[in-house]
């Protein structure tokens, strides 16, 4: 029998010390819970063994092809990666992108707006419709679930009725800088870094983003402690919108005439691209550099496949096993090793 | 020598502790605890326990909140698996933790928390609690349920749902639940925390004339008089292990409480204010005629260097007035802090004011669990630890070292998580936050709630240390000795407003408990339900066939008003058209319905039609097989739901993760089967599926009289009642017993296969190979299922009102091209009805909320580590 218990008064808590956690159990779970160590390495392993599986495919060419793409799908999953925090999925990304890509290009052609115009129109817009989501899920309590899965709907009214049932093209601007380099880099790489540094810097650096996190592991908490909660959780939506905006605007540039739902393909890599960058679907501790480095894997592995001859198709049946099975991982290891633990500390 | 242990030699050298045999006037024992441990991550809850319970005694079991009393009886009645030691129950040897096995043996509970499902009537939880068979069958529930509540006179109707009912309701229904067992052992933990002095009264008759009929009963509480009443026996528990059991006659109330505490009372709290002479001339505080949802018309001030204690039987709205104090509760009236008003129901207000919170749900509200421990005790003063706004890790490091130190928090690091902590370390962490802050109001809702003793002392003199340092303390005990050590004054309140006023020596255990259970005797059940018409129809506004009424009520307006402006609306053609186009609708409404009431969700619906139909466009076509073709689509329907009932249930994966997968999966496989519209469906086949009798099609008669039948089994059968039990509340169904995963992984199976009829008539009328337009029946589904007024959150919906929903989408389709609308608001239409529907029951469920004050059984979230710190019902209605 421990003697831990009848300390005398002024002496520390009397309960049983905690145990520490074993140092590789340790290094495990951070290796697999909202770190970047796991994905980065996963994504150092892919780019090595690339040219085995298909020679040539570290080229500039592909990668040049590939980069703008893992560019477009960072900025998304950055968004996506603020609505998880806040525990909640953002369904609404593919009407968002597709907001974004009609308005930076319908406007200038079937409007005659100037191109700064529409740019801008193509990032607030999502911002403001985010804003929407953020008010829904805060201040009318519903579920973001349903909030996103109906907001998807009217976005895709409201692209089908700009566009009037056609798609019209980037203007040679917007597409030409799209496709440039600055220094040899893509300029969609460069947007995409300044975006993830920011939105990471504010989202884990900053007051704001502590915040965040604190609303995002718990809301009831964070307003015992006086945070403005759905003020935070407001930000959080609207500044998704903003992430969704810009990749949108992006895309549609480099793809030059955009198709109305170009957004479909980005939902579930989106999604994908968090939980693989360690962002708990129980919301809370987020990375959004991680899963910015996510999105890189994930793109280059699509590219992977493709040039082993995988189809569109199968692509898709590929990202779903790729993210059942991090998410497998993720749930497996940690209980695994909480068995091994316990059994350890039973044994004593 | 410590204290303590003076205490301990002190107390057993005089009344002499009974034999393990027990006195000879009961008879054998019938639940026997042998050496139990039982430990936590970073906790040891329980110590070599051995307790035994004779038939026909009254035994209680006493020690502070976090003693392990619960934690004892949880194992007890196996619901907690020890780390060692043995349940006998009966002279059977309980093989495993199993709830059920206990009640078998004979085993009756009632918990502080009562395990009911709030979404469910009070007969179907009696059913659920007691067993079918006893009952006689869900139909005869309602008449059983009513005979053994109606010798309460508690006005409880068993066809009220449990949510409706009071906090006291409630736990009568507990308590007729567990006495219907007819149980050998029946435990009683903090039995009268919810009852009025009569209903004590009522109580303790129950219990003598059940232990004069041989029944064994364990009595938990910490009140000792109450305790010396009812008892013939009395163990004391304190830090998880046994201090002794002594005869109830032979000792006294003193005796009691220093064997519970451990130590003399003088010892343990730290000098009064009024003592010390630290309280200030101003006040600090100032409240007047505040109100709020469950209080009204309070008016009382606090001191700087005063604490304050508020008491009262549990739900007389001390928790609501010292959460409006922090702004977390709207409220009308005034509150000063320092001389200035704060805005009314903002907590960023309060904040600003100095006003800090110190909840009494720590798991829920005091920590981020998941967050470090240095995080958390800077988390609220982290511009301390910034600079131009970016939060340094080097000083939010330093500062945790800091507090640490000064507050001896026993933590491996500042960087460990906070939820590896022993509650009172993770108490010292909150409170460590609270005076980085300094605060000038602190107010403290049960500050020491299952925290060990060591550190209770500890927490004691923070506070006071608080209060020194100039804060206006308030606190929120309903532990009477704790209260008496530490306040200058206590304000006791009953039915939501402030009785009586204990200033200096007026302020002891016995005074609070006292003038608590005296004023609620004036408590009157106010039935205003009593006229026979008003109780049905509030009843059927708060069941679930309201939303049905209504959607079928619009849908008969749109339809006439469309008619009147053009007469080919109601055509044959159109007509069998719009009941043709609803019965897809029907089945994928009813298969979400499904999953949404075991609190699931399947997104995967709209392309598991798509690859029904590809699939079936290979074999169901001009010269294939027919049997092939359906056996294919029952397979792949199956299967699908299959994989995501077991990756929802056996790992515990978010169902949106799962179905959303599933979703881009099953999305990729009918497009790698065909990325083009091909393989025509046999015609025959179509035409049949199409057949109809007058102009109504058969299909549709069919749906419909499978969504009837499913009604039908949500509400008679016993898989319906499990499921709505599962979605309602998911910790207090495992505890009743249901197979919770079982459930649910059956739910996804049903949706799926509901999923086969949809395809088949999708691909009667595609007549072709082509998934591609099923996708929109996930977001249909879902619209179905949100307009039909499912609590999304599980536990409640009816069959019924998907059926109404799913025509009146149906409806909504047809008439746009009547009224000349164009394509775009083919999406705008389902998206925005989605987004209206969500937001009008949302604010419909929030009303019927606040009206029904008193309600936490619903919102208590699950401890999320150490089950033996799950505090009491009473912070849920913070939500």
């Amino acid at each position: 029998m421990t003697a831990t218990l009848d300390r005398p008064a002024p002496a520390p808590s009397g309960a049983p010390a905690p145990k520490p956690i074993g140092a590789a159990e340790s290094a495990w779970r951070r290796m697999l819970s909202g770190s970047w160590v796991g994905i980065t390495v996963a994504t150092v392993l892919l780019f090595a063994l690339s040219p085995v599986i298909a020679p040539g495919s570290l080229g500039t060419a592909p990668l040049l092809s590939m980069l703008p793409f893992a560019s477009v799908l960072a900025i998304v999953a950055a968004g996506q990666t603020l609505v998880v925090q806040q525990r909640g999925l953002d369904l609404s990304v593919p009407g968002m992108i597709a907001l974004a890509a009609v308005l930076s290009t319908g406007l200038p052609q079937n409007y005659g707006w100037p191109l700064w115009a529409a740019v801008i129109a193509g990032i607030v817009g999502p911002g403001i419709v985010g804003l929407v989501n953020g008010v829904l899920v805060t201040f009318f309590r519903v579920m973001p679930l349903v909030v996103t899965l109906g907001m998807n709907a009217v976005l895709l009214g409201t692209v089908f009725f700009i566009a009037d049932g056609t798609p019209s093209g980037a203007t040679a601007e917007l597409n030409g800088f799209a496709l440039d380099r600055t220094l040899g880099i893509p300029n969609t790489l460069l947007i995409a870094i300044v975006i993830v540094v920011i939105a990471g810097l504010v989202t884990q650096r900053s007051i704001i983003g502590r915040r965040l996190t604190a609303v995002g592991v718990s809301e009831r908490a964070a307003a015992a402690l006086g945070v403005r909660v759905n003020a935070y959780q407001m930000f959080a939506y609207a500044f998704a919108g903003l992430c969704y905006g810009a990749g949108g605007v992006l895309l549609a540039g480099y793809t030059k005439t955009p198709a109305l739902f170009l957004g479909d393909s980005y939902l579930l890599p989106s999604v994908a691209a968090v939980v693989l960058g360690g962002t708990a679907l129980t919301g809370g501790i987020a990375s959004v550099v991680s899963t910015g480095i996510a999105a890189l894997f994930l793109t280059q592995l699509g590219q992977l496949l493709r040039s082993v001859g995988w189809q569109d198709a199968l692509q898709l049946i590929a990202q779903s096993v790729v993210l059942i099975a991090v998410v497998l991982v993720r749930e497996l290891v940690p209980a695994f090793l909480r068995r091994r633990a316990s059994r350890r500390q039973s044994a004593e | 020598m410590t204290n303590s242990d003076i205490y301990d030699v002190a107390l057993a050298t005089q009344p002499e502790p009974a034999g393990p045999s027990g006195p000879a006037r009961f008879g054998p024992a019938v639940l026997r605890l042998d050496g139990i441990v039982k430990t936590f991550p970073g906790v040891r809850a329980l110590t070599d326990v051995t307790l035994e319970v004779l038939s026909g005694e009254v035994h209680a079991l006493v020690g502070e909140n976090g003693a392990g009393k619960s934690t004892l009886m949880a194992v007890a009645s196996g619901a907690l698996a020890p780390n060692e030691g043995t349940v006998e129950i009966g002279g059977t040897v309980l093989a495993s933790a199993s709830p059920e096995a206990a009640r078998e043996l004979g085993l009756g509970i009632v918990r502080q928390d009562p395990a009911l499902l709030p979404d469910l009537t009070v007969a179907e939880n009696m059913a659920v609690g007691v067993g079918y068979k006893r009952v006689g069958g869900l139909g005869r529930a309602v008449a059983w349920s009513q005979k053994q509540l109606d010798p309460w006179q508690m006005g409880i109707d068993a066809k009220t749902r449990v949510a409706d009912l009071s906090v006291e309701q409630r736990f009568i229904v507990e308590i007729a639940k567990a006495l219907a067992l007819e149980p050998r052992v029946l435990i009683l933990d903090e039995p009268t925390e919810h009852l009025s002095l009569e209903e004590v009264q009522k109580l303790f008759r129950t219990v003598r004339s059940l232990a004069a009929g041989g029944t064994a009963i364990v009595y938990i509480s910490h009140r000792i008089p109450e305790v010396k009443q009812i008892a013939d026996r009395i163990t004391v528990l304190r830090d998880g292990q046994v201090r002794g059991t002594f005869e109830a006659s032979e000792v006294d109330e003193q005796q009691i409480v220093e064997r519970v505490i451990g130590r003399k009372l003088e010892t343990v709290f730290p000098e009064k204010g009024g003592v010390s002479g630290a309280i200030g001339a101003a006040d600090q505080l100032a409240v007047r005629s505040l109100s709020g949802d469950e209080f009204h018309d309070i008016s009382f001030a606090v001191k700087a260097g005063e604490i304050v204690g508020l008491a009262g039987v549990q739900g007389n709205g001390q928790a609501a007035l010292i959460r409006s104090l922090a702004g977390l509760e709207p409220t009308t009236g005034t509150i000063e802090v320092a001389g200035r008003a704060l805005s009314n129901g903002s907590n960023a207000a309060a904040a600003g004011a100095g006003v800090v919170y110190v909840p009494a749900d720590r798991h829920g509200e005091g920590v981020f669990l998941p967050l470090s421990v240095g995080d958390n005790i800077s988390s609220k003063t982290l511009s301390q630890v910034s600079t131009a706004g970016l939060v340094s890790e080097r000083r939010v490091l330093a500062v945790a070292a800091e507090q640490i130190k000064r507050l001896a928090i026993k933590t491996p690091s500042a960087r460990t998580p906070i939820q590896s902590l022993s509650g009172g370390n993770q108490q010292k962490a909150v409170l460590a936050r609270t005076l980085l802050s300094e605060p000038t109001v602190l107010l403290a809702e049960e500050p020491t709630q299952g925290v060990d003793a060591g550190a209770r002392v500890d927490i004691y003199r923070i506070l006071r240390d608080a209060a020194d340092a100039g804060a206006a303390v308030v606190i929120l005990s309903s532990d009477g000795v704790e209260l008496e050590g530490l306040c200058d004054r206590v304000l006791i309140m009953s039915r939501g407003s402030v009785v009586q006023e204990l200033t200096g020596d007026e302020v002891s255990e016995a005074a609070i408990a006292r003038a608590a259970l005296t004023s609620t005797t004036v408590r009157a059940r106010t039935d205003a339900d009593t006229s026979a018409r008003g109780v049905k129809l509030r009843r059927f506004l708060r069941g679930d066939q309201s939303p049905a009424a209504v959607l079928g009520a619009i849908f008969l307006v749109l339809g006439i008003v469309v008619a009147a402006t053009n007469p080919a609306y109601l055509g044959a053609f159109n007509i069998n058209n719009l009941l043709f186009m609803a019965a897809p609708l029907l089945f994928v409404g009813a298969a979400q319905q499904v999953v949404v009431l075991g609190s699931g969700f399947d997104l995967s619906v709209g392309p598991l039609m798509g690859l029904l139909v590809v699939l079936a466009s290979y074999w169901i076509v001009d010269g294939g097989n027919l049997y092939v073709g359906v056996a294919l689509m029952v397979a792949g329907a199956i299967g699908t739901g299959v994989i995501n009932g077991f990756l929802v249930t056996r790992f515990a994966i978010n169902p949106v993760v799962v179905t959303l997968a599933m979703y881009m999966a099953l999305q990729g496989i009918y497009l790698t089967l065909r990325s083009t519209p091909g393989g025509i469906i046999f015609g025959d086949v179509a035409d049949q599926i199409q057949a109809r009798v007058g102009i109504v099609p058969v299909v549709t008669i069919l749906a419909v009289a499978v969504l009837l039948f499913l009604e039908f089994a949500l509400r008679r059968t016993r898989w319906g009642v499990e499921l709505r039990g599962v979605g309602s509340r998911v910790d207090a169904a495992a505890r009743l017993g249901i197979k919770v995963k079982r459930t649910r992984f059956f739910s996804y199976v049903l949706c799926s296969f509901l999923v086969l009829p949809a395809a088949v008539i999708m691909m009667a009328q595609i007549g072709i190979g082509d998934g591609r337009p099923s996708l929109s029946y996930t977001l249909s589904s879902v619209t179905v299922v949100v307009l039909a007024g499912a609590s999304i959150f599980g536990g409640r919906g009816s069959f019924i009102g998907i059926l109404a929903a799913a025509f009146l989408v149906q409806q909504v389709l047809n008439v746009s091209p009547f009224l000349g609308l164009s394509q775009a608001w083919s999406y705008w239409l389902p998206g925005l009805i989605t987004l209206a529907a969500a937001v009008l029951y949302a604010q419909l469920r929030r009303s019927r909320r606040r009206r029904r004050a008193a309600a936490p059984i619903a919102q208590v979230p699950p401890a999320p580590t150490s089950p033996a710190r799950t505090s009491s019902a009473q912070n849920g209605s913070a939500a």
